[in-house]
């Protein structure tokens, strides 16, 4: 093979590993906006990879498993935001329990239950998939990869343009405020995790019926957590978190493709570099303060 | 939402614009509003008026939609409404001015502005209404500025511009002039003036201060204990009239009058000070004047400064005070007052400048060090930095001095209690028992545990920053008394405080502060409104 | 950032939520009610996925507590697990919630691994000194978040999570890797992922002779540990300062805590007795005693469960870590009903939330009835206003 032809595989392999990444991301960032450090991120895309292959093994249609992952999503993120929003239980400790939650229930199905291996139809762009190098990697996929391009532009507008995504914001720099000027603060972090949900669901469906075709236990393997790690590492900035998604899955996929090309890079470092980069970029830039200011904290009227 | 004109109507025509029939609301056992009527009329700003737990706070959330009422009736211009949420208020036109706690610091004032409408944003239509307001109320303001780096003064303009711009009929103002010195207290009273005389609108205005009610209102709502006590013509009446309407008895004209902001008083303050009050002691009118008596000051403040995120906050402050007097550190609030507080509370440490104690500097550096060195504090927010609420009593009156209450390796609840008992006796703090988290007293009960903790120690130096904010009026006297109490023991004490009357009505001397300065500092005799006025606004003196 | 700012919002908010209220018969009922329905909610999803839940009850029972055997394996999995949960007790009292458990025994099982394997400490000195070296190695790592947070502002809760997965793939390059802790070769064999075995002078004996029953030492020193926890955090000045700056770190500074140093120590300290679970994991017969990458085997996560649901008081963690235990050694048995044993992963986490639920629901109800203020006035040491004027 070729310089190129290996350059073109490991960017490929990079970005349909960093597609996972960045649909859930999209939710992260929206998520932590308004308030919420969401670690049941994890079990959102655990749970949506699972009902994914498991829908669409019921089905015969990957896509309607795709859409389904996305539901499943939604409706943890709908028990997140009222346990942590409306019951006000601790939003980590709601996290930590829905993750052993997912992580038990869906092991313990995968365990006694069979499915047939499904896949979503791949497309390529003509023309455009011939470009050298690039080609291959930017314009051939999954159908729901190139959902992306328009899940991006949705979500900035979202929390940047509209009003929705104007009372997020207040909402999560400061939640006392916001509630005096009328705004609903722990609806509008509950609508902040659904959103996440379905996105985070995208992402853990598109790895299972996108890239993988089937469903092992535990299969996100902390994905979720590497997420939460891009959104630090983009310091709270959408374009930023993409790009971590991005570095994350090319340092993912060089992991897998150099042993084959005969290049010894120690695996266990680019397994820890997003962490890494993730500590790196709090370490380097936490006198930005770009943090939501009231990010991971509860909401209770009268408490300021 | 737009701006829409309104026709100009002569001032004097007098309709209701908001009448409340009946207003009741409980929480739990504790009845916070109970039948409570109010009318407040177009073109009239309407004073209302009443101690800390009152309920005025409870009624105004009742008229914004934040709290709902248990029974009454709202007729807004004659007819019933609900008021089931802010939205609806809002839609009504009741607009609030908040004091705290309502604008979002990393946004800009055009996004502040419109948080809370309803509706797609138009940026370039947000700004422009900034701006038409602002020229057209006297509010100058850069709507694309983040609030975050506004001044005090600023951003109140930026939250009547938020409210000014729904086009309220009511406009609430909730202690407008806490944060503004006089003169932009004065421009903020012209606006409102302007408001109802000549578009139609009403203004509520909430008060403790009776001065700034009598000046600027034209009726006025007296509320006690949940109830509606007085309400007359501003004219008709005066602060003493209302001050006993308020209270519920005669008020005399001391400490207690001043409590209540009766005006600034005559010149021989309560007995205490003025026995304590060195005859000979020449005041010194420019703050870094040594000290000619033999004697160091007790407390001694030399060129401190202290910047926080790279902004001067306390600007090469000098302050003296000896024992045995009480001195007045009087200032608007936002002044450096809160981080001068916190410096003495050892939870700051300057940038440069020394903090001395009976001559000798103390090490900012080590916690507790003022404590040992003999720094009794009675913090401004005694919730934040004077109790932890979840504590009990004994364990609050503990917590500077375990070493007392312990054995070789253990605590001792039998040594904390005794110690507990003694002081909850000698201070009258009311508690059901010693073992009572701190955070179910009431203000003034949590009060009288941070002062009798600190004093326990046996200070020579007794800070009390703001310490009557939110008692009422006996645990105010209690407060008053106390602090003469220890100035006349000998102790050096300082108050910090925004409350002329009360710095009038306590100290020998006071010491004006503007924009993290002393700007002068004057025997409490020779202070003249006119003189403190002009020190206040940063001219020193 | 100058370093003296208070303790980390977040776990002190967890902890006045978590806060045992006034004893309180309701909250008791709802909890049973709660744990009932947890439990009936499992036996459900065994019955619809085609198992017994009789039969996997039993199984659980036979597993853990049928016989002395049974019970020596529920006890061996208890160590461990307490002395994690009575680390997340010292963090959270001081306010910071530490996520990173299952990364400390990592790294407190590797430290083991060194020191037994490569210093030459004749008789029961080496397992003294294994501990102490876990101990303080998981301390340090913990110590590297309360540094971030106290000179950076690096959130706790992020930094000690982040931290897990560094202590994951060190642990990994450390038993793959010929010249740190990987096996020797022994002739032409094949060598594991993992380390050599510890000598048996750093293994963990069994306390007393009984027929069938192994108390392994590491079960007492977890219950020591769990004493003295409990009477240092409610005794002592140290537990009393401890506490103020959990519940508020600006009056702990203004009487003259020293507020950054003592949180970050009390982290170092949760870190620490997590390392020391590392090293019962290594040295007691839980495990091969052997380094491996999966030694921890979600014991930090699990121990982090049985602190929630002890509501953070050291005494209470015993008897949650013991049921832990019979959930870890029963899980063994189901698989012989042919119930996965993933489901007592479900069932831990059911019954998580059936505890942790309750008192939080019944305060909020009680808030919402009464309309008064809710138990906790934020204290956040933000900028004082005038510095932003």
């Amino acid at each position: 093979m070729s310089m190129s032809d290996n350059i073109s595989t490991i960017l490929a392999s990079g970005i349909r590993l960093s597609l996972p990444l960045a649909f859930a991301a999209c939710g992260e960032y929206l998520a932590e906006r308004a308030g919420t450090l969401n670690i049941s991120i994890e079990g959102m895309m655990l749970g949506a990879a699972f009902a994914s292959i498991a829908t669409a093994s019921m089905t015969g249609s990957a896509s309607v498993g795709l859409l389904a992952g996305a539901v499943v999503g939604l409706l943890i993120g709908v028990v997140h935001g009222n346990l942590s929003h409306r019951i006000e239980i601790n939003t980590f400790v709601v996290g930590l329990v829905i993750n052993a939650l997912v992580l038990g229930l869906t092991s313990y199905l995968i365990t006694i239950s069979e499915f047939d291996t499904h896949q979503v139809a791949q497309v390529g762009i003509p023309v455009l998939r011939d470009i050298p190098i690039v080609g291959e990697a930017l314009f051939v996929g999954r159908w729901p990869a190139f959902l992306i391009l328009a899940i991006v532009p949705l979500t900035w507008w979202l929390v940047e343009r509209s009003r929705w995504g104007l009372e997020l914001r207040a909402v999560g720099e400061n939640a006392q405020a916001a509630d005096v000027t009328g705004i609903k603060v722990n609806k509008r972090r509950r609508q902040a995790l659904m959103w996440c949900g379905v996105l985070a669901g995208l992402g853990g469906a598109y790895l299972a019926v996108g890239e993988v075709g089937s469903f092992n236990q535990n299969m996100t393997a902390g994905r979720g957590y590497l997420v939460i790690a891009a959104v630090i590492f983009g310091a709270w900035r959408l374009k930023r978190t993409l790009v971590g998604c991005a570095l994350f899955g090319l340092a993912d996929a060089m992991r897998l493709a150099l042993p084959a090309l005969g290049v010894t890079l120690n695996s266990q470092l680019l397994i820890v570099a997003p962490y890494l980069l993730a500590l790196l970029t709090m370490l380097l830039f936490a006198a930005q303060h770009r943090e939501p200011r009231s990010l991971g904290q509860p909401f209770e009227r009268g408490t300021a | 939402m737009t701006l829409t004109e309104r026709t100009e109507q002569p001032a004097g025509t007098r309709r209701p614009a908001l009448r409340l029939r009946g207003i009741r609301k409980a929480y739990g056992p504790v009845v916070a509003c109970d039948a409570v009527d109010l009318t407040v009329h177009t073109g009239e700003i309407h004073g209302l008026l009443g101690e800390n737990g009152a309920g005025k706070s409870t009624l105004m959330k009742i008229l914004l939609g934040l709290v709902p009422r248990d029974d009454g009736l709202i007729l807004h211009h004659g007819r019933p409404v609900a008021i089931a949420s802010p939205h609806e208020a809002m839609a009504l036109g009741l607009g609030m001015v908040h004091q705290h706690f309502s604008l979002i610091g990393p946004l800009t004032v055009w996004e502040n502005v419109i948080l809370g409408d309803s509706g797609r944003i138009d940026r370039a239509e947000a700004c422009a209404q900034v701006e038409t307001i602002g020229k057209r109320y006297g509010l100058p303001v850069d709507p694309t500025t983040r609030v975050d780096r506004l001044s005090a003064g600023e951003r109140q303009r930026v939250e009547l511009i938020k409210c000014l711009r729904r086009d309220p009929s009511v406009l609430i103002l909730d202690e407008p002039t806490s944060v503004l010195t006089q003169a932009e207290s004065a421009e903020l009273f012209t606006v409102l003036r302007r408001l109802v005389q000549t578009e139609e609108r009403a203004v509520i205005l909430i008060s403790h201060k009776l001065a700034e009610i009598t000046t600027a209102t034209d009726r006025v709502t007296v509320l006690r204990r949940g109830r509606v006590v007085f309400e007359a013509r501003t004219r008709q009446t005066s602060p003493q009239e209302l001050a006993r309407q308020m209270v519920g008895r005669e008020v005399s004209l001391r400490a207690e009058g001043a409590a209540l902001g009766l005006g600034a008083l005559p010149v021989d303050g309560p007995e205490g000070t003025a026995a304590a009050e060195p005859a000979t002691a020449p005041d010194p009118a420019v703050p870094a004047t040594p000290t000619t008596t033999s004697e160091p000051a007790a407390l001694r403040l030399r060129d401190v400064t202290v910047t926080v995120g790279g902004i001067t906050v306390l600007d090469q402050l000098n302050l003296d005070v000896r024992a045995g007097e009480i001195v007045g550190l009087y200032g608007v609030e936002g002044n450096g007052q809160a981080t001068l507080g916190d410096l003495l509370c050892g939870l700051v440490v300057p940038a440069a400048g020394t903090v001395e104690l009976a001559g000798a500097p103390v090490d900012l550096t080590r916690p507790g060090a003022l404590h040992r060195a003999g720094l009794g504090i009675v913090p401004e927010d005694r919730h934040r930095s004077g109790v932890v609420l979840d504590m009990s009593v004994a364990e609050n009156l503990a917590m500077k001095s375990l070493g007392d209450v312990s054995g070789r390796m253990l605590l001792s609840r039998r040594k904390m209690h005794a110690v507990a008992q003694r002081l909850a006796a000698e201070f009258n703090i009311v508690t059901p028992s010693m073992d009572t988290p701190v955070r179910s007293l009431s203000g003034g009960n949590q009060q009288r545990v941070v002062l009798a903790r600190e004093m326990s120690a046996n200070p020579a130096v007794l800070v009390a920053a703001q310490p009557t904010r939110g008692l009422d009026v006996g645990a105010i006297e209690d407060m008053y008394q106390r602090l003469n109490r220890a100035a006349a023991d000998g102790v050096a004490v300082l108050l910090i405080s925004t409350e002329l009357e009360e710095v009038m009505a306590l100290a020998s001397r006071i010491a004006v502060i503007s924009a993290g300065r002393i700007t002068g500092v004057l025997p409490t005799r020779e202070a003249t409104a006119e003189r403190l006025g002009m020190l206040v606004g940063g001219v020193t003196g | 950032m100058n370093g003296r700012q208070a303790a980390d919002g977040t776990g002190r908010r967890i902890l006045a939520r978590l806060a045992p209220g006034p004893a309180n018969w309701r909250v008791v009922g709802v909890t049973i009610l709660a744990v009932a329905a947890a439990l009936g909610l499992s036996a459900l999803l065994i019955a619809v996925t085609g198992g017994s839940p009789v039969a996997s009850v039993q199984a659980l029972f036979q597993g853990s507590m049928a016989d002395p055997t049974a019970w020596s394996s529920t006890l061996l999995f208890t160590a461990p697990l307490l002395l994690v949960a009575l680390g997340v007790c010292v963090s959270a009292r001081s306010g910071f919630f530490n996520l990173g458990q299952e990364g400390q025994v990592l790294i407190g099982a590797m430290a083991a691994t060194w020191v037994a394997l490569r210093l030459a400490i004749p008789g029961p000195v080496l397992l003294v000194v294994t501990f102490l070296v876990a101990a303080l190695a998981a301390g340090a790592w913990a110590g590297l978040s309360s540094l971030m947070y106290r000179f950076r502002g690096v959130n706790v809760v992020v930094s000690t999570m982040l931290m897990t997965f560094l202590a994951q793939q060190l642990v990994a390059y450390m038993v793959t890797t010929p010249w740190l802790l990987q096996e020797s070769r022994i002739g032409t064999g094949t060598v594991s992922p993992q380390s050599n075995k510890v000598p048996a002078n750093a293994l963990l004996g069994s306390v007393g002779e009984y027929p069938n029953l192994q108390l392994n030492a590491g079960l007492l020193l977890a219950l020591a540990t769990a004493v003295a926890v409990a009477v240092v955090l409610t005794r002592t000045r140290w537990g009393f300062r401890l506490k103020m700056v959990g519940l508020n770190p600006v009056t702990a500074e203004s009487a003259g805590v020293r507020v950054a140093a003592l949180g970050g120590f009390a982290l170092a300290v949760s870190g620490a007795l997590a390392g020391l679970a590392g090293a019962v994991l290594l040295t007691s017969p839980v495990g091969t005693n052997r380094l491996q990458a999966g030694i921890s085997n979600n014991i930090g996560w699990d121990g982090l469960l049985v602190a929630l649901v002890a509501r953070n008081r050291p005494l209470v963690a015993i008897p949650v870590a013991v049921l832990f235990g019979v959930l870890r050694s029963g899980g063994g048995f189901l698989a012989a009903t042919g119930v996965p044993p993933f489901l007592v992963d479900v069932v831990k986490a059911l019954l998580v939330l059936a505890f942790v639920a309750p008192p939080v629901v019944m305060n909020l109800i009680s808030r919402r009835s009464t309309g008064r203020a809710g138990r906790i006035v934020s204290t956040p040491a933000r900028v004082p206003e005038e510095a932003v004027a």
